[in-house]
């Protein structure tokens, strides 16, 4: 069986929901069956085969070629399986995915990993506001599993996170971690104003040092045992993560948000 | 064009009309005496076998006015998870608990309801509630204009002005918020949450003003008896939810020496202290104060469970309530020195005793107060349930078994602590006509709606008759509103847009000498930019105002 592809035949107009084209919902369906799927292509709806060339039969295995980031809800609730996206993915990518992974070989948008309750999403390129974020109202962002992230991200990466952790290469923006509830964001890069900002509890791990708020109070520096242990679970990743250089255990400790409840902390690599 | 309705079973409470097969003619939005000069029916309608009530009336719903907007705002997940789609001639929208305008009109009309009245027009804001209620489509329209936290009125109130002045305050207020009738709501009790009270009793003075709730109540029910406004002062109570409140309503209803007053979402204040969970039921006494005090009546806000959202003007009572708030977010506010704000989600659980307590009491109140003109089928949209559950409500009221049947799946502690088993009665249609329509329309004050006899307005529901009252109230076979077909087989077929009622009030200008320094001192807004004019209800050419006589005028 080979790769079930998805070939984007020209850059959409409008938006497309790319949610029913996930493993679970596939599996069993014909290639004629698969075509015959209707997207919400912004106002009206389209068959599959008319914006994409289907090739390929595995539903456990979906690459989405040539794609763009007219293209939302990639692997909406993935449940098992895998999908790669060669080219930039739309808004709402792995939204709510509870296990399997997504590749993108490109960039992501708004709502990369939203309320996602496990496995793994790598993004090679940047990704885009609300990374790991919950959706508009709730109260409770990702909650599980691995988010990384080669390039850049913009702000308010792991709003409202619950669980989980998520990865970044390169630099975040303004408000990384807000209104965190529990879980790890590890950046590589530089972050924004604002970090950790309404942050309860959870784990930020800089490795640069960041411009914190007055609310986040200088607990001292700190050999910590659980680092490397934690540096080790990374080692399958394909990242730099998984460098034996990346590894460290001295850290300076910061807690807050004090305007919260202040059991986040920020350990900055020293 | 001349509508015949043929041959169905007429409910018309207003005229004494209970279950009688009658024909009804309908000519230029209103129903006429059968024509005697023979010209032909250029439509007619078979309801042989089917129930013909008037379009029903909804006298305390919260459809319009900044609390909704502030709902949708901290709610978007209510949205997202009830999308309405457009049709050809029918808007997107959407919301479960506070629904979009557009999806409010239609909903309601899809039940068979031709007219709502929001009961928390805050003066300052009236004009967006205006506005709201000017984009939901086919229902008409009014509000009560809220009063009795201001600090304009509060001042008054502390220089001992004669009861003169304060009429003439409420007329021009009324007159300037376009409203039908004057709401209290928590009276006072808003603007103490200002000076930090955290609860105010009948009888507790106000720490800035040192007035009483109590002379709050008795000094509005005065203006609005003195100044002929048909709907008595719509009282939203002092300590609503507070185990023992009982004492406290009992307490307002004697202590308004008489005066007109209708008690809005009762059962909110019917709570006793009694048993191991010190909460309890004050239904029986309650009913027993409606039935044997005829200038009271009640609408009885009914609590059904699920997932809702309580929007109210009672800063004091939302901000003690924000603990069990669910999802856990809410919001509290000052509007402007006129009035507050609270909007709290709630999720109401069969399985959470004073849940499941709140519901029966309500219930009780239904079946224990014995005439129907005096209360009304209400569940406070949104704050008891949505307005989309009053079928599942009559039904409840109308089927002793299904009610015993739901009684049994609450909490047990719940179980032990209400009557309700014990009560046999159950609702007549005649009676559900009354609560919903000829009462309700009687209550407001509106001339030539609630009623089918010649010369009303031809607002009018046929549903199937089903011994399943849910789905028979569910989806009317046909609604008329104005004499047009709105609704066939539950579905909206035309979009018509129904009037603004109000009443005008007199009052001597010169109130105005002392309200423009007042304005220009301490408001955000001028007098003359406070105050609606009649062009901006009708200036985007659909809405109207229909302005209802005063008592003794007629």
């Amino acid at each position: 069986m080979t790769t079930l592809t998805f070939t984007l035949k020209h850059f959409p107009a409008q938006r497309v929901d790319m949610s029913p084209l996930i493993c679970s919902k596939l599996e069993g369906l014909d290639a004629n069956a698969i075509c015959a799927i209707e997207l919400q292509n912004g106002k009206s709806k389209v068959r599959v085969d008319h914006l994409f060339y289907v090739t390929g039969s595995n539903t456990q295995d979906i690459l989405i070629a040539n794609s763009s980031n007219k293209l939302d809800f990639i692997g909406k609730e993935l449940d098992g399986g895998s999908i790669s996206v060669q080219g930039d993915a739309g808004a709402y990518l792995g939204l709510q995915m509870k296990s399997g992974s997504i590749n993108v070989s490109g960039d992501a948008g708004l709502y990369a990993a939203c309320e996602m309750k496990n496995g793994l999403l790598q993004i090679n390129g940047d990704a885009g506001d609300f990374l790991g974020g919950a959706l508009p109202g709730n109260k409770q962002g990702m909650k599980g599993g691995t988010v990384l992230v080669k390039g850049n991200v913009g702000q308010r990466a792991g709003d409202h996170m619950r669980r989980g952790q998520i990865l970044i290469e390169g630099n975040v923006g303004d408000y990384c971690g807000s209104r965190m509830l529990a879980g790890t964001i590890a950046v590589m890069g530089n972050t924004g104003r604002y970090l950790g900002y309404a942050m309860r509890r959870g784990t930020l791990l800089l490795w640069n040092q960041p411009q914190l708020s007055s609310t986040f109070n200088d607990c001292g520096s700190h050999t910590l045992a659980f680092l490397p242990i934690l540096f080790s679970s990374f080692k399958s990743l394909d990242s730099r993560f998984a460098d034996a250089q990346a590894k460290f255990d001295r850290v300076r400790r910061y807690g807050g948000d004090m305007a919260e409840t202040g059991r986040g902390e920020v350990l900055v690599r020293i | 064009m001349l509508i015949k309705l043929t041959g169905g079973t007429v409910y018309d409470p207003a005229s004494g009309i209970d279950g009688q097969q009658q024909d009804i003619y309908v000519q230029d939005g209103r129903i006429i005496d059968p024509p005697t000069d023979g010209r032909p029916v250029d439509q007619e309608y078979d309801l042989r076998g089917k129930v013909v009530m008037s379009g029903a009336i909804d006298m305390h719903t919260h459809i319009g006015g900044g609390k909704g907007n502030i709902a949708r705002t901290l709610l978007p997940e209510d949205h997202r998870m009830d999308p309405v789609p457009r049709t050809p001639i029918t808007r997107s929208g959407n919301g479960h608990a506070m629904p979009s305008t557009y999806v409010a009109g239609y909903r309601y009309a899809e039940m068979g309801y031709t007219a709502c009245f929001e009961p928390a027009v805050l003066p300052i804001n009236a004009r967006q509630a205006h506005m709201e209620m000017g984009d939901t489509p086919i229902v008409d329209k009014g509000g009560y204009v809220m009063l009795g936290s201001d600090d304009f009125f509060l001042r008054m109130m502390t220089a001992n002005k004669d009861q003169k002045a304060i009429n003439d305050y409420v007329a021009w207020t009324l007159n300037a918020a376009k409203g039908i009738g004057i709401k209290v709501v928590n009276a006072g009790g808003i603007n103490a949450f200002k000076f930090n009270q955290r609860k105010l009793d009948l009888d507790e003075q106000n720490s800035h003003y040192a007035v009483t709730p109590r002379q709050i109540l008795q000094t509005l029910a005065r203006a609005v008896q003195e100044l002929g406004i048909t709907h008595p002062l719509h009282v939203h109570g002092c300590n609503l939810g507070v185990p023992g409140n009982l004492e406290t309503t009992l307490n307002t209803i004697q202590g308004i020496d008489g005066l007109p007053m209708h008690l809005t979402h009762i059962q909110f204040h019917s709570y006793g202290t009694e048993g191991d969970f010190k909460f309890s039921s004050g239904a029986a006494q309650i009913a027993e104060a409606i039935n044997s005090n005829p200038n009271i009546t009640a609408d009885v806000g009914q609590i059904l469970f699920g997932q809702t959202v309580t929007a109210s003007g009672d800063n004091m009572r939302q901000h003690a309530n924000h603990r069990f708030a669910s999802p856990n977010k809410w919001v509290c506010m000052d509007i402007e020195c006129d009035a507050g704000c609270g909007v709290v989600p709630f999720k109401y659980k069969d399985q959470n005793f004073v849940n499941a307590l709140q519901w029966a009491i309500g219930l009780e109140i239904f079946l224990l107060v014995q005439d129907p003109w005096r209360i009304f089928l209400t569940t406070d949209h949104p704050n008891g349930a949505p307005f989309t559950s009053y079928p599942h409500l009559i039904r409840l009221l109308m089927d002793r078994s299904f009610r015993n049947d739901m009684l049994a799946t609450i909490h047990p502690e719940a179980q032990k602590m209400t009557t309700l088993a014990s009560i046999e009665r159950e609702y007549t249609l005649n009676e559900i006509a009354i609560m919903t329509r000829a009462g309700a329309a009687r209550i407001i004050g509106l001339k030539d709606r609630g009623a089918l006899s010649a010369g009303n307005w031809a607002d009018i529901t046929i549903y199937t008759e089903n011994a399943d009252r849910q789905a028979m109230f569910t989806k009317p076979d046909y609604v008329f509103k104005d004499g047009e077909l709105v609704v066939k087989d539950g579905q909206v077929v035309k979009v018509t847009w129904g009037t603004t009622h109000i009443v005008k009030p007199e009052y001597d200008l010169s109130i105005e000498k002392d309200l423009k320094p007042y304005f220009d001192k301490y408001l955000t807004m001028k007098l003359g930019n406070f105050k609606i004019s009649d062009d901006e209800i009708s200036e985007d050419g659909r809405g109207s105002l229909t302005a209802h006589p005063l008592r003794g005028a007629a």
